[in-house]
């Protein structure tokens, strides 16, 4: 799963052992990021 | 459009016409009963509010001496006939006011 | 009845979206079957399917696609059979609107009918990028697909005028919406006196009547395409139907 760091804007990749924390800066907050697919809608 | 006979004697039809709603069938309903030889004709969308049947029925009963089935096509025949001549009239009016 | 049709167009917009017409020797029954028709039974295309690239704008992806289904497109119904598909892109990307305008097509008879429809405000950094597919289909299927957007019949109105009022009654106003008959034979809109009949006849006395099988329709479209070619559809879809149903009956 790729996350973005809410504090130093950098990409974190998250695994099972890590917990929710950015190894960059510490910081608890991360915002996932939207996965690069083309995402097809129907309109209804 | 896909046609069903469900009763069908001398006088009288009981057709069911799928697809179709208010739009068509209240026109040929109106066409039948200025029809020669109808004595009745109406339809219902959604019969007793019966489970699943939402297609329009259309019941004509007819005098003696006349096809149920010949009125229908001579009614849908007129309808046909009057919205050709009606498409001509509004294409010309409409001609002449562009 | 006969089959003798009379129309008048009485008025008609230079675009050709909207237009009033009055018809002679309709049953009720066949002026509400052309209004059906109009609404739900003549195809425009829509967009129906969109494939997001990128949308990092504030709206989601289902709500921009909402969007876009209502935009209006120009729809050539010649070339066009039900089912048919068109395809769209748009590019845009923030400090900007994107607007219908933007959309790319690829068949240039096929565009936004207005350029002006805001999709949404896209801030810095912000970005919309998709491609889209408008399918034709009927205003049953689905509302975007409707081309008829305020349509309309009201019955024609005789207007006589019967002497001179009565000098010492207090005169009421007379308001009465639609298109009414002189005396004179002349098809006014009420709107022109202000919808209230003591404007224009002052002091008279007067009888209002419906006239039978006269029906005034206002019909308006989307700009998929022209007041007259969605009515005269409508009055063919009704006909289709009709053969249809002679020839089935036939066998």
């Amino acid at each position: 799963m790729s996350y973005k760091c809410s504090r130093c804007k950098r990409d974190v990749e998250l695994d099972e052992y890590g917990g929710v924390r950015c190894p960059y800066c510490g910081h608890r907050v991360l915002l996932k990021e939207r996965a690069p697919v083309v995402k097809e809608v129907d309109v209804r | 459009m896909e046609l069903r006979v469900l009763e069908k004697t001398d006088t009288e039809l009981r057709i069911e016409v799928a697809d179709e709603d208010h739009t068509f069938m209240n026109v040929l309903k109106g066409e039948l009963l200025q029809t020669e030889g109808v004595a009745a004709a109406t339809y219902d969308m959604n019969p007793e509010q019966s489970g699943g049947q939402t297609e329009p029925i259309l019941s004509i009963t007819t005098e003696t001496g006349f096809d149920p089935l010949d009125a229908l096509e001579e009614a849908s025949n007129g309808v046909s006939d009057r919205m050709t001549t009606l498409y001509d009239e509004l294409d010309a009016g409409f001609a002449g006011a562009a | 009845m006969a089959d003798d049709f009379d129309v008048e167009v009485i008025s008609r917009d230079e675009d050709g979206r909207s237009a009033r017409f009055l018809v002679r020797g309709l049953t009720p029954a066949m002026a509400n079957g052309i209004r059906r028709a109009v609404v739900a039974d003549v195809p425009t295309l829509s967009i129906d399917t969109v494939r997001f690239v990128e949308n990092s704008s504030v709206m989601f992806d289902e709500m921009v696609a909402l969007r876009l289904g209502l935009v209006p497109l120009t729809t050539p119904l010649d070339d066009f059979e039900l089912g048919d598909t068109v395809t769209l892109a748009l590019d845009v990307e923030g400090p900007a609107t994107a607007y219908s305008g933007d959309l790319e097509t690829s068949d240039s008879l096929v565009r936004p009918a207005d350029e002006n429809i805001p999709i949404i405000e896209l801030k810095q950094g912000q970005r919309l990028e998709f491609e889209a597919d408008a399918v034709l289909d009927t205003g049953k299927d689905h509302a975007k697909h409707q081309g008829g957007v305020a349509v309309g019949y009201r019955h024609l109105q005789r207007v006589e005028v019967l002497g001179d009022r009565d000098g010492f009654d207090e005169e009421e106003p007379h308001i009465l919406r639609g298109v009414i008959e002189t005396d004179e034979g002349e098809l006014v809109h009420t709107e022109e006196f202000g919808a209230d009949l003591t404007n224009r006849y002052p002091g008279k006395e007067l009888a209002v009547t419906d006239v039978p099988d006269a029906f005034v329709f206002h019909v308006e479209t989307d700009g998929s395409m022209d007041v007259d070619e969605l009515v005269l559809r409508a009055v063919d879809s009704l006909r289709d139907r009709a053969d249809e149903l002679a020839t089935k009956v036939a066998v």
